[in-house]
């Protein structure tokens, strides 16, 4: 993949100063902190934009059932009695009472438990209690049924919704990344699945740290000097070398980083183990045979993080995670991690890639806590220069690597090119914000 | 409920256990991360599920920490270095232990229990962790040793903050 042409994108708002002659980029950081943009940010991104729900394995059986959050709204993901995965609105047509309060189960039917109002896992009424005091309505029970999201979307098992009935369709909007997320299915004949197990956490900071963070390789080798302490320790040759950041448009961007490429099955490294380097072998050569040479190379050789806008990162590493951005206020976002697995593995490989990930990614891993502790003290630290107009006080910088941007170099992913190409994408999206005075120093 | 088990070596009391668990309570506390690391049998392992966790093994789910000894050894190395961002400086952190109870022995292996309060400081905030030990100990003749320490929260999710950059 190359990216040849620099793009000068148009910007939304004036919460970003980009110059092109001193080849500096900044972010006006009421962007984290205002409760103004939050709002906005639900009503423009959240409720316009696609958003990744969920895996459809995490529902194997008819009438399997999770719920979850998204935007604010609560939802069920449900894998109907006839086998077809469906998304509700988590909130009963009579009186709008939470409906399903359990967070996860199988079950026929969801019955509100206020006036025990009964509905099918398809949507369907099923019961309607006393249902003669309607008789005067004949056809009041048939336009009872689950409230649906407006749009509801599949690609390579990932569910995604959309709150806008109108809009690019998922593909349209996954653009070029959804070859990558097709990469991810691609490794193993047996297909991927979600395992049990979500990693639910909160952080006190503004979701778009959580994604700076990600398209950020600048911090690796600082942040992380602990865990590459350890990598280096078990013979793994971890470098910043050779690695490049990707626009994929629309707000979506991506690292390959050839340099932290241990991956299971596919690139051994020694901490593996001596069984997993004969399992790698057989690995790549099922693949060479089913794929072809050349995709198999492509979806093997390279260990990449992919950011789909606006709330899904997929971190295909050593071993693969999913990771969704839930914002709840301008300095706080939750987060859902999964562990995405090859459906067919033996027992070995299996815990070598559990181990492996949860010592890198998540809350309680060698690794996560200390972005969590970047973004934590990132929401804390910019408190000081909230109301300082002088000069760019209040603004936070992203310029480095804009000069090899104007050469239309590839970004390396040691720059800042995927943080820059997300918040053009993001202004866009936003737009100005009422009672977010536009500063003269922006564009 | 159980206050003592005799297995194939000597009788250990719940008082035992209840020492040994307050002892090593403390040496967490106080951040002896060495110390507190030679109550570890070799091949020890430190296991901390997710919130949804219903039981299963290292194979069949996600956890926050799955940790075998060397990624332990390599916790420990790591907590132990100021370049440990997230614990530098360390969190205070004040541990309650209550409700032990002395469950199944199998040889000198003994499964225990224990519900844990674990109030955290740190950033001038104030997290509460609160679950249940579910160890596997090693007795030994002069003492006891953890084998796999277990550590399940009770909560549905980590509250904003409360990440598990420290031992639970």
């Amino acid at each position: 993949m190359t990216q040849t042409a620099m793009t000068r994108s148009e910007l939304g708002n004036g919460l970003i100063a980009e110059d092109w002659d001193r080849l500096t980029f900044r972010v006006n950081r009421e962007a984290y902190r205002s409760e103004a943009i939050f709002a906005a940010e639900r009503e423009r991104i959240w409720m316009t934009s696609w958003l990744y729900l969920g895996h459809e394995t995490e529902v194997p059986n008819p009438n399997d059932f999770k719920v979850r959050v998204l935007g604010g709204k609560p939802l069920i993901l449900v894998r109907d009695q006839n086998g077809q995965v469906r998304v509700f609105l988590n909130s009963c047509p009579h009186r709008g009472t939470v409906l399903c309060r359990e967070s996860e189960g199988n079950n026929k039917n969801f019955q509100c438990f206020y006036h025990a109002w009964t509905y099918r896992t398809d949507g369907e009424m099923s019961s309607l209690p006393d249902d003669e005091a309607y008789q005067d309505s004949p056809d009041f029970r048939d336009t009872v049924k689950l409230r649906t999201v407006p749009r509801m979307d599949i690609h390579e098992g990932f569910v995604f919704v959309s709150f806008a009935e109108e809009g690019p369709t998922l593909l349209e909007h996954l653009g070029a990344a959804a070859d990558v997320i097709t990469m991810t299915t691609e490794a193993n004949p047996h297909g991927m699945q979600v395992l049990p197990g979500v990693q639910r956490y909160g952080v006190k900071g503004n979701w778009k740290l959580a994604v700076e963070n990600a398209m950020d390789g600048y911090h690796f080798a600082p942040t992380h000097n602990t865990f590459v302490g350890y990598l280096r320790e078990t013979g793994f040759h971890v470098t910043d070398d050779d690695q490049y950041a990707y626009d994929l448009g629309q707000g979506h961007s991506m690292l390959i980083l050839t340099g932290h490429n241990g991956r299971l099955g596919m690139i051994w490294e020694p901490r593996f183990g001596e069984d997993e380097k004969e399992r790698t072998r057989i690995q790549r050569a099922e693949m060479a045979e089913r794929l072809g040479e050349e995709r198999a190379n492509e979806v093997g050789d390279a260990s990449r993080i992919l950011f789909v806008f606006p709330n899904l990162l997929l971190f295909d590493l050593e071993a693969l995670t999913i990771r969704q951005l839930e914002p709840m206020a301008a300095g706080q976002t939750d987060v859902r991690a999964w562990q995405y697995v090859p459906t067919v593995e033996t027992d070995d490989a299996r815990e070598i890639r559990l181990r492996t990930m949860a010592s890198f990614v998540g809350p309680g891993g060698l690794a996560t806590p200390d972005d969590i502790e970047a973004y934590e003290a990132v929401q804390r630290g910019i408190v000081a220069t909230a109301g300082d107009t002088r000069g760019f006080n209040d603004w936070s910088d992203m310029s480095r690597g804009m000069g090899s941007e104007v050469r239309g170099e590839q970004g390396r992913s040691i720059d800042e090119g995927a943080m820059r190409s997300f918040w053009r994408a993001w202004s866009r999206a936003v737009g100005p914000v009422d009672g977010v005075p536009e500063s003269e120093l922006a564009r | 409920m159980q206050t003592q088990v005799s297995g194939i070596g000597r009788t250990v009391t719940r008082a035992e256990v209840e020492d040994f668990l307050f002892h090593e309570a403390d040496l967490l506390d106080r951040w002896r991360l060495d110390d507190w690391f030679a109550l570890l049998a070799e091949g020890a392992e430190y296991h901390v599920p997710t919130t949804d966790w219903t039981g299963w093994g290292v194979l069949d789910g996600g956890f926050f920490s799955s940790d075998d000894y060397e990624i332990l050894k390599a916790r420990l190395k790591r907590l132990k270095s100021r370049k440990a961002h997230a614990e530098n400086p360390h969190s205070r952190t004040h541990r309650m232990i209550s409700n032990v109870i002395v469950g199944e022995r199998a040889g000198d292996l003994l499964e225990i229990q224990a519900n844990f309060i674990v109030h955290r400081f740190r950033d001038e905030t104030t997290q509460s962790y609160v679950g249940r030990y579910q160890h596997l100990l090693e007795v030994t003749e002069t003492g006891l040793l953890i084998r796999r320490r277990r550590s399940v929260l009770e909560h549905e999710l980590l509250v904003p903050g409360a990440r598990l950059s420290f031992i639970l």
